[in-house]
């Protein structure tokens, strides 16, 4: 290994072991600790599935098990942003698939995941919970409604960056 | 019930022994319900439901998975009715859809080969005919059992994933997995290793490593359990992939002293294409490990001597038996008993050791004789002379129920590995593991105290803990009065050691030592692993004299799931002891002969050297001392840096071409058997002995078989009389005969011996610095790259290496410099940043990946690999700086 990804690497380790020392609860398990990790650096690299398995005197392997089960637990870094579109029912009735076809293009992706700049993730919502509002998309948790495709493309291009 | 449960199995009445499955009682009676996913030895799952019955009980019917499912008393169970078996095939079609299945229903499928043109259009890559396991598929037996037939093939999509060549000795081919996770499972609940899990969920779920890593570093020990249980083509061992195997030979294996019972597939030339552990071996219980899974192949090696060689004018050319024979009687003859030496291979039969001590003693009337990897060694002639048997006192799979154990000074799970598969099992289940070692080894991981002590001074330690348990009265006072000679001896010498001054002079924490003590004295049964590695000769006796007073006044002698258990090296070694191929009164033992040769006092020797390698830890200095012989024989397998010096070399037969008998850890003897006859001029040891003793006018040596041989052992030897290989056949017996355990007769007294402190507390030398290996198989703390510059995975990480403080301070060094252990002749064991968290002064260690042992084990360029594993060895260093690596990420940096 390089100096630099050893560097890398244990700088990332230790802020995984304050964030699994930190757990409060009374029942500490592997799934708490992979989830108190994710809602710390927002995915599980490697580093988190060897620190998880020696906080916890389980094995990668039984740990990377019970992660990979849950479809929420993601394992690559994320983009800067996160960008939720939501297909549900309601906004789906009111144009939801073509705010996501102009998002995908936007964003120059054709299914969910990062913008090749890795500056924007894009994700598929079952529903935001603002039907009435619909389509909906979120930045950041933030939701944002009554879209056209024009607006939330041009949204998604100024979270990358671009000049609409 | 106790005595098990009557029911009724399609009609007829079957007995199910207590906690078996309804499936477990019907194998027992031979009667076939299919199954996948269950497999014998393993906890019943339930997940495949092809073993699917029905079962009439109380007035009620029900389908039940007969796997997980007991028998009710009086049941009625249906394993052939129409409901059944449509109900069975449809669970087997559902699991066809993730499996290639084209050719799998296919009326064709005994008559189809690989170029026919198909009918059903099965795409080339999803023909059974191109699988590996096409002869030897449980799936295509099940499939076919159940009598699936499908019209059309059922849609099915290829995961289309690469194929896992680039591990050690085993592919991963998972397009052909069906999930039935028995891999995972007898990795995890039978080795204890977990180096395999099942991945994702619901349809997506596949077997696979943490972020799909090799398994280099997911903890695979390379034991090759899953590929023995893999029921289709998904686990396959590498070599001899496709060789259909014509017939399958019960025997055992060479390596270790456990010696495994195994299956060889021998094919239709003879050679023998796989090993696979034995479901039904006493000794392994179904298990293996690296070594004898995968180190079998030098048998079959293109380059094994085929006739005998004589050496002229300096080179060895080809030459009959006889001009060989004529040739050795003039270089062995004539010579004074002092000048001559006879090296018995660690692998030879007893047959092999017993003829060659014969022949040592009758014909060259020498007493210098020993097998390459000491017979007469401290550990074993020690526990002879307490415990009158210098082997262990338990069978191995006692361990599985022991609720403590202590391992001094051994590293198990590598040297004999299966004898670890029960020791984990019992830590797994709850039992506390005390480790006394220097090293860290895969145990140290599992261990509830890890005592590190300095080396050397174990014996001072177990005494310690010896001394805890009489000052906390935690001895076993029935055993300790009734059963025990010299107690009071043993009490009163115990009575000096000191807590305070034993805790100082092995360094470890006496809150430890009490810890310890605890863990060992108050559970019901107590195993100790006694191992010699890094001890002299006089500790390693040290420490069996404190082991065998610790097991005795815990009472831990006699009982089951007790005992002691040496860990010793080469699968015959006890077997030699017991033939008497150990050095005469005053003869020598390999050391010496070594020494000896190197001085010019020994001239002349015959050295069996099947097993023997210059590169085996213990024997580096044996190629340079056979140099400097006038006259050498060696009977050998394959050419090695021993043949190099011979004056003869005769070719010898291997394991897999003789009948013989060995004898195990256990004081198991058992049966090899012969798989082919030798191809060309080759002969066992024994015959081989037996023709050199006859050319040189011996008496006595006119065996026709190995039988005869084993005939004149059991007048010879008082421990195998009574036994023959008729009575061997199945599995072979301990010696003596049915005695298990050694010192069950409740009459039978335990000797103790008196401990003094000096004695003790001397065996641990001081001032200058050991350096202690180890090796794990996981390590989740550290970082590990796994590199694959070319067709293999290599392990890419920074090493570490431990020092004391102290020991930095006076050789300069500071946390973080990379530094380098240099042994006195400036060999470098290892390099990596010093952390200064050694527990001792003097000790320095460094922990490595068994993963890195593999990948260099299954690159090395020679047919017999397995004498080459490293142990981890103890050796004297001095520490400096590195100089700076001109490495380009360095530079870079």
């Amino acid at each position: 290994m390089t100096t630099a990804e050893t560097e890398q690497s244990s700088k990332l380790r230790e802020q995984i072991r304050q964030v699994l020392n930190a757990q409060a609860q009374p029942t500490i398990t592997v799934l708490s600790s992979l989830i108190a990790v994710q809602d710390s650096i927002h995915y599980l690299p490697d580093e988190a599935i060897k620190e998880t398995a020696t906080f916890c005197g389980s094995t990668i392997n039984e740990v990377w098990s019970v992660a990979s089960f849950y479809t929420n637990f993601r394992f690559t870094e994320p983009g800067d942003k996160t960008l939720d579109v939501c297909w549900g029912p309601s906004c789906h009735l009111v144009g939801a698939q073509q705010v996501l076809d102009s998002v995908h293009a936007a964003l120059e992706i054709k299914e969910e995941g990062e913008s090749p700049d890795g500056k924007v993730t894009l994700k598929y919502n079952t529903c935001l919970g603002a039907c009435a509002q619909g389509p909906v998309i979120a930045i950041n948790h933030h939701l944002i409604g009554k879209q056209t495709p024009e607006s939330a493309a041009k949204i998604a291009r100024e979270l990358r960056g671009q000049s609409s | 019930m106790a005595d098990g449960t009557t029911f009724k199995i399609d009609g007829r009445d079957v007995v199910a022994k207590p906690g078996q499955t309804i499936l477990q009682a019907a194998m027992d009676q031979d009667i076939y319900i299919p199954y996948l996913c269950y497999y014998p030895k393993m906890k019943p799952q339930g997940s495949c439901r092809a073993c699917m019955v029905e079962v009439e009980a109380n007035g009620r019917k029900m389908m039940v998975a007969s796997c997980t499912t007991p028998p009710m008393p009086e049941a009625e169970v249906t394993t052939n009715s129409e409901e059944v078996e449509g109900l069975r095939r449809n669970v087997v079609e559902l699991l066809m859809s993730e499996h290639p299945h084209g050719c799998l229903t296919c009326h064709r499928i005994e008559l189809c080969g690989p170029q026919d043109i198909c009918q059903r259009h099965v795409t080339v890559t999803d023909r059974c005919t191109i699988c590996p396991k096409n002869e030897r598929c449980e799936l295509k037996d099940t499939v076919r059992a159940v009598e699936l037939d499908l019209r059309t093939p059922l849609n099915y999509h290829r995961r289309d994933l690469p194929i896992h060549s680039d591990d050690p000795f085993y592919d991963r081919d998972y397009n052909l997995c069906i999930v039935c996770s028995r891999c995972v499972r007898v990795c995890d609940e039978v080795r204890f290793d977990t180096a395999l899990t099942l991945t994702s969920r619901s349809g997506v779920a596949l077997v696979g490593t943490s972020h799909g890593t090799s398994l280099l570093e997911s903890g695979c020990e390379f034991c090759g359990a899953c590929v023995d249980v893999c029921p289709t083509g998904s686990l396959t061992e590498r070599n001899y992939k496709w060789e259909k195997a014509v017939s399958e030979v019960a025997t055992v294996c060479t390596n270790c002293p456990v010696g495994c019972q195994m299956i060889a597939e021998v094919n239709k030339f003879g050679k023998v294409v796989r090993f696979k552990a034995d479901l039904a071996g006493a000794a392994n219980n179904g298990q293996a490990c690296m070594t004898g899974k995968f180190g079998y192949e030098y048998t079959n090696d293109s380059s094994r001597l085929k006739r005998p060689y004589v050496r002229e004018g300096g080179i060895l050319r080809k030459a009959t038996w006889d001009e060989a024979l004529e040739k050795i009687k003039s270089g062995l003859g004539g010579r004074s008993s002092e000048e001559l030496a006879v090296i018995t291979s660690p692998r030879g039969s007893n047959e092999d050791q017993y003829v060659a001590a014969k022949f040592a003693k009758s014909v060259l009337k020498t007493a210098n004789i020993d097998s390459a990897l000491n017979a007469d060694n401290a550990l074993l002639s020690r526990l002879e002379a307490r415990l009158g048997a210098g082997a262990a006192t338990n069978p191995i799979w006692d361990l599985e129920n022991s609720k403590s154990l202590l391992v001094v000074a051994g590293n198990p799970t590598e040297e004999q590995n299966v004898l670890a598969v029960p020791a984990k099992k019992a830590v797994r289940e709850g039992a506390k593991l005390v480790v006394i070692d220097s090293r860290e080894t895969e145990l140290t991981r599992y261990a509830t105290e890890w005592l590190r002590p300095k080396p050397g001074s174990e014996a001072l330690l177990i005494a310690g803990i010896s001394r805890v348990i009489l000052d906390e009265a935690l001895e076993d006072k029935e055993f300790v009065g009734s059963r025990l000679d010299q107690a009071e001896e043993l009490k009163q010498s115990l009575w000096t050691f000191d807590l305070a001054k034993v805790s100082r002079d092995t360094g470890i924490e006496d809150a430890q030592i009490r810890r310890a003590a605890r863990i060992f004295a108050e559970s019901d049964a107590g195993a100790i692993l006694l191992g010699d590695d890094g001890l002299t000769d006089k500790a390693a006796e040290l420490v069996v004299d404190a082991s065998i007073d610790l097991a005795a006044i815990t009472g831990n002698l006699g009982k089951a799931s007790g005992g002691i258990f040496p860990l010793y090296r080469g699968a015959n070694t006890l077997g030699a002891r017991d033939m008497g191929a150990t050095p005469g009164e005053n003869g020598r033992d390999i050391a010496e002969m070594m020494s000896g040769m190197t001085s010019g006092d020994v001239k002349a020797a015959l050295v069996m050297a099947d097993g023997v390698s210059g590169y085996s830890p213990t024997l580096s200095s044996l190629p340079a001392a056979l140099e400097n012989l006038d006259f050498l024989v060696v009977s050998a397998a394959l050419d090695s840096e021993i043949t190099h010096h011979a004056n003869v070399v005769l070719p010898a037969a291997t394991y897999a071409e003789q009948n013989s008998s060995l004898t195990n850890v256990e004081r198991r003897v058992q049966l090899l058997r012969i798989t082919a006859e030798p191809k060309h001029e080759e002969k066992t040891g024994w015959e081989t002995v037996a023709a050199i003793a006859n050319a040189m006018g011996g008496t006595g040596f006119d065996y026709a078989t190995a039988s005869d041989v084993f005939t004149e052992i059991a007048q010879e030897v008082s421990n195998y009389s009574g036994l023959n290989y008729e009575r061997l056949q199945s599995g072979g017996i301990q010696w003596p005969v049915d005695s298990s355990i050694l010192f069950s007769d409740e009459a039978s007294k335990v000797t103790v011996v008196a401990l003094n402190y000096d004695e003790l507390a001397n065996s641990a030398e001081s001032g200058s610095l050991t350096f202690a290996p180890g090796r794990v198989l996981s390590q989740p703390e550290r970082d590990v790259v796994v590199r694959k510059p070319a067709d293999m995975n290599y392990v890419d990480r920074e090493q570490f290496v431990q020092v004391h403080p102290d020991d930095a301070k006076s050789a300069g060094l500071n946390e973080g410099d990379v530094i380098q252990v240099k042994t006195d002749d400036g060999h470098i064991l290892a390099r990596g940043k010093a952390v200064f968290d050694s527990p001792q002064v003097g000790l320095v260690g460094a922990t490595t990946l068994f993963g890195e042992l593999a990948t260099k084990m299954h690159e090395l360029d020679v047919a017999d690999w397995t004498p080459q594993m490293p142990g981890l060895g103890y050796s004297t260093v001095t520490l400096e700086s590195a100089p700076v690596e001109q490495e380009a990420g360095a530079a870079a940096d």
